[in-house]
Parts: structure tokens; sequence; C-alpha cells
């Protein structure tokens, strides 16, 4: 095979085993998470109420820390780091031992961060808004995370560059590439979030300085808080482009147009922040109104991968004899869990996706702001078009890492576990919209706001959230079962770590694209255009800053 | 002896294997589906501000 993308059939057991304590660490938060979880539609459903005085804000943040940052970063983290090992060769001895310094720090920040929140000191929501404070702990935790995810990434890119040192003038393996564009963006992404940390949430709950500027530490959140949904959504869209072709028979439709789309989401996911602060004072209009625009570009890469996507199970369908203008949609492997438990996560990415437009477009966004319409929004993008597609990835790789087989019966129960969590979300999100639309708030316990007409509304709407909360936790066991057979009790054998290949493999893929410089130049220049101006508007104009505030 | 074959009158269709209508139609339902929520919304914001 002359495919450079075919470089090693299987991850060694050495990365195999970084990979799989990646997975162990997002397979335990998504276990606490979802206990997590399904306590809140409980008692926002008004029929329940927590026990020994626990607050509803722990809990919530508890979840959010869980799902929002510990359950993706470390799935992400290992599984670029395989699909880099499976694609780029079998990392080096010094880049594993990266790998590994990384994993423990972000584990230990974790570890730090959780304790903290679990004593009850650190009830800030995983957005950790000032001015809400704090124990330093919680934040020197964060700090140990952010940094061991840039060393774990590290690896990943130091595998990558000796790849492109051994072939040079060849486009690299199209899953290194795109591991890689997602690494470098978490990178650029998290400078602002260390920013504030370091600076400013530190020394502040250290008692080194007494108030913090608020609409800095919040500007600088969000300018890593957009970035960090695009680096939730890219891995999937790793498995979307270039496994799943493999994984049905067919081929990756254009290699180039994956690329592209890569690189475009690199340039549009970051100067884009604005659009979370929409309704926030002392944020200039214009600047506002600019970033808006910006924001509206990552639509293009967006329907590029749409486009895409169709056009690859259509020319698969045809290429199997399917007629008419839906008929390629017949003959796609229904029965394979690899393949349609991402499949219902594509199929959730349209409704999550118009959504998004919705949020963005600033008219809008007074609709729905802060109401459990958002959440209903991120349940969709989020807990299903991203846990759904990496729940159909562990279901190979798990058992490529440790070396056992998917049997059918977990096949089977793969199935079930996602029709079980697409019904369940069903419930859940499409209730969280409806409610949100009625001006429901999210973040919020169970309230009748005085037996007002409008919150008397809302009730119904609550209570669905808590019969489709109730069916995703049942879905949330049945991934663990899985999880834990694959990983532990599944019989010995080979399963495929699926790989696909371009339709046209002498197109090769424009050298470009892996010219960072460029890449990474017009990055930066989109983001100092975006932010330099306002930046230093909200800066010169600011308003005294607040002391810290617990509010639990 | 006749040759049956000839004599239907069905014309056989014969669909070029690269065509890429099917795409084509979903990309459209897709964003007709964008237009349709997006102005929904719109009209509610219309509505109550
Ligand atoms: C059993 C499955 C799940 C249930 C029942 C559930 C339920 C909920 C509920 C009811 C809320 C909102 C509460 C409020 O605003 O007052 C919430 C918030 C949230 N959920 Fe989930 N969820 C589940 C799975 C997930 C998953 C898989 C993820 C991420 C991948 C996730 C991420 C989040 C985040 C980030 C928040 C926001 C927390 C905040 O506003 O501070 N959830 N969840
Ligand atoms: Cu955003």
């Amino acid at each position: 095979m002359i495919n450079v993308t075919a470089a090693k059939i299987k991850v060694d057991p050495r990365d195999a085993k970084l990979s799989m304590a990646h997975f162990f660490v997002a397979f335990t938060a998504l276990a606490l998470g979802g206990l997590m979880g399904l306590l809140q539609t409980l008692v926002r459903s008004g029929k329940f109420e927590l026990p020994f005085g626990i607050g509803y804000y722990q809990v919530l943040t508890v979840h959010g820390v869980l799902m929002g940052l510990v359950l993706t970063t470390f799935f992400i983290m290992g599984f670029q780091y395989a699909a880099v090992s499976r694609t780029a060769g079998t990392h080096s001895n010094a880049a594993r031992r990266t790998g590994w310094i990384g994993f423990w720090l972000m584990t230990i920040g974790t570890l730090m961060s959780a304790t903290m929140v679990l004593l009850n000191e650190a009830t800030v929501l995983y957005t950790f808004y000032a001015p809400l404070q704090a124990h330093w702990i919680f934040y020197l935790g964060l700090t140990f995370v952010v940094i061991g995810s840039w060393i774990d990434g590290a690896a990943q890119i130091m595998t990558y560059a000796k790849w492109r040192k051994n072939n040079p003038g060849q486009p690299s393996p199209l899953l290194s590439f795109m591991a890689v564009i997602n690494t470098v963006m978490w990178i650029v992404a998290t400078l602002g979030v260390a920013a504030t940390v370091l600076f400013q949430l530190l020394p502040w709950s250290l008692g080194l300085v007494e108030t913090v500027d608020v609409l800095v530490s919040r500007t600088l959140f969000w300018y890593f808080g957009h970035p960090l949904v695009y680096f939730w959504l890219l891995p999937a869209y790793m498995c979307w482009y270039a496994i799943i072709p493999k994984i049905i028979g067919g081929k990756i439709f254009s290699d180039s147009l994956a690329r592209l789309s890569f690189i475009l989401f690199l340039l549009f996911s970051i100067p884009v922040g604005f659009h979370h602060q929409l309704t926030e004072p002392g944020i200039d209009p214009v600047w506002k109104f600019i970033q808006v625009i910006l924001t509206f570009m990552v639509v293009i890469p967006s329907l590029m991968t749409a486009f895409s996507l169709f056009a690859t199970f259509e020319r698969y369908g045809r290429s199997k004899g399917a007629t008419g203008l839906f008929g390629w949609l017949k003959v796609l492997p229904w029965n394979d869990a690899r393949f349609i438990v991402p499949f219902i996560g594509m199929v959730s990415f349209i409704p999550a996706g118009a959504g998004g437009i919705i949020n963005a477009s600033n008219q809008m966004d007074q609709v729905v702001h802060n109401t459990i319409w958002v959440t209903g929004h991120f349940h969709l993008t989020a807990a299903t078009s991203v846990v759904l597609t990496f729940f159909g990835i562990s279901y190979w790789l798990v058992p490529h890492l440790t070396g056992r087989k998917l049997t059918k019966a977990m096949n089977k129960l793969g199935i079930i576990q996602a029709w079980v969590w697409f019904i369940g979300m069903a419930f859940m999100s499409g209730a969280m919209h409806f409610q949100g639309l009625l001006g429901g708030p999210r973040r919020s316990s169970f309230s009748t706001y005085g037996n007002s007409q409008q919150a008397l509304e809302w009730i119904p709407y609550q209570i669905a959230q808590a019969v489709g909360g109730t069916i995703l936790f049942l879905g949330i066991i049945l991934v663990l079962i899985i999880f834990i057979n694959l990983a532990f009790f599944a019989p010995k054998g080979e399963e495929e770590f699926p790989v696909g290949e371009a339709e046209n493999l002498s197109e090769k893929a424009p050298m470009v694209f892996e010219n960072w410089k460029l890449w990474l130049g017009i990055t930066a220049a989109l983001i100092l255009f975006a932010y330099t101006v306002p930046f230093i508007d909200i800066i010169q104009n600011a308003p005294p800053g607040s002391k810290g505030f617990k509010t639990w | 002896m006749a040759k049956p074959e000839l004599k239907t009158n069905q014309k056989t269709q014969v669909e070029d294997r690269s065509s890429l209508k099917g795409t084509l139609a979903s990309v459209f339902l897709l964003g007709l589906f964008i237009i349709v929520s997006w102005v929904s919304v719109y009209y509610l914001f219309v509505d109550r501000f």
C-alpha cells in the first residue's frame, strides 16, 4: 500500500497504555457527572429535594466541571494521542514521557480542583466567573490542568514534527494533521484562561489583591470559551471525516477539503468570544458586531463538512447500486455500532447547529440568553453530537488498545445505548428549548417565583426534563457497562483502528496547508484585530474592581 | 424464434454513478431547516421586543 496514512496498523501497546489512562479518567468523570445531571433534572422537576442540605449549585458545579472540562479534555487528549500514533507512527520515548507528564499534571490538577468543589469551597460553576470567588487551590488546580494539557499536546506535536522531518514535501497523514490543528487551537485559546487565572483570580483568591476587574476576566474567559466548544467538536469531526468513511467501506470525499475546513476552524474559532457577551455592558457594540460577523464565518466550514459527509454517503451508496434521490441511505451499515452511534450524533448536529446560528444573532440572543434554551442547545452539541461520537469511537478504540474485540452482543448494546441517549435527549433538550423560549432561566433550581403565572407554565417542561434525564442516566449506565466490558472482559482479539482513504489518491493535498507560520500568523492577526481595541477600551474605562463573593 | 428482450418498451434508466443529487437535495433541506428555525425565533423577537 502506497498510502502514507497506513503507516502502522496498530497503536503500539506503550502508546495504548497512555491513551487508556486518559479514558479511565474520562469515563469516571462521566459516571459521577451523569449522576449529578440526573439529580439536577429531578430537583428542577419540583418533586425531589437534595438530601443533607447539599446545595443545587454545588451539584451543578460538579456536573459542569466533570462533563464540560474533565470528560472532554481527557477523552480528546487520549484519542488524539492514539490517532497520531496510529497514523504518524509510534511516539518516541521522549514524546511518550512528555505525554505521561502532561497526563499526570492534568490529573493532579483535576483532583485539586475537584476536592475544593466537593468541600464546598468552590461552588462557582464550571465557568468560574468573577466576582464569585473560589478557594485558591481550585484555581491552582485549573492552572495545572491547563499546563498539563499543553505538555500532553506537545507529545502529539513532537511526533507530527518527526513525521514531517522524515517525509519532506509530503502532506502529513490526515488524522495527525487534524489532531495537531486541534491541539494548536487549544494552546492558543487556553492562553486567555491561563492569563485570567494566573494574573487575576489566583492573586485575588490568595488575598494578594483586594479586587478583580470582572469584565476583563470574563472577556479573557470567553476568548477561551468559544474555541473550547470547537476543541470538543473537532475530534468528532476527525471521526466523521476520516474514520467513518472507512467503517462504511467508502472513501473520504476530499482530503484537501477536510484540511481546509479544519484550518478555517482554527482561524475563525478564536476571535469571536464576544458572541457570549452580547448582553454585557462595557463592550462597544461595534466590536460585538465585528465579532458576530467573524462568528458567522464558521458557518462556511460547518456547511462544507455537512456537504462532504452527505457526499461520502451518497457516493458509497451509489457504488453499491443505490438509485433515486435518497436510495443511498438504505445501504448504509445500520447494524454497525461504530457507524450508527456517531451517525446519530451527526443528525443531532443539524438542530444543534441551527440553534447556534440563532444564539449568535444579536437580536435573538435577547430572546434566549441565560434561558434554559442555551442548556438545551449545548446538550445537543456537546452532550449528544460530541459525546455520542466519542462513545462510538471508544467502541472500537478501547478494544483496539486493550487487545480485545467488540463482540456482537456489545455492538448491539452500543446501538441500544445510542438510541436510549437520543430518546432521553429528545425529551430533555427538547423541553429545555421550549421552556427557554417561554423565558425559563438556566442555572436555576426549582422555584415558582411566588406562584407567578409564567413560572407555573414552565413546570410541565421541567417534568419532561426529569423524564429525559432519567432515560439519559440509563444511557450512562449502559455506556459504562460497555466501556468496562471492552477494557477488561471482552474476548482477546484484534479490533481494527479504521483510517479512511481519500477517493482521489493522486490529488495530493496542497503543501500550503502545512505552512504553520502562515496559519498561525493569520490566527494571531485575526485575534489582534478583533480584540486589541475593545480590550484597551475595557481596561481604560474600567469601573472600580469587585471584591470576592461567596454566595453559597 | 422471437427475441423477447427486443419487445420490451421499458426505458432503462441509467443513473450516473457519480451523481450527487441526493447530496444537493440534502444540503438544501438542511439550509431550509436552518432558515425556518431562524425565522421562527426572529418572529418571537419581533413579537416581544
Ligand atoms: C445524564 C445525562 C445528563 C443530564 C441528565 C444532564 C442534565 C443537565 C441539566 C439539567 C443542566 C442544567 C441545570 C441548570 O442550568 O440549572 C445541565 C448543565 C450542564 N451540562 Fe448536563 N446533563 C447530562 C449530560 C451532560 C454531558 C454528557 C455533558 C457534556 C459533555 C454535559 C454538560 C453540561 C454543562 C457544561 C452544563 C452547564 C453547567 C452550568 O450551567 O454551569 N451534560 N446538565
Ligand atoms: Cu460560542
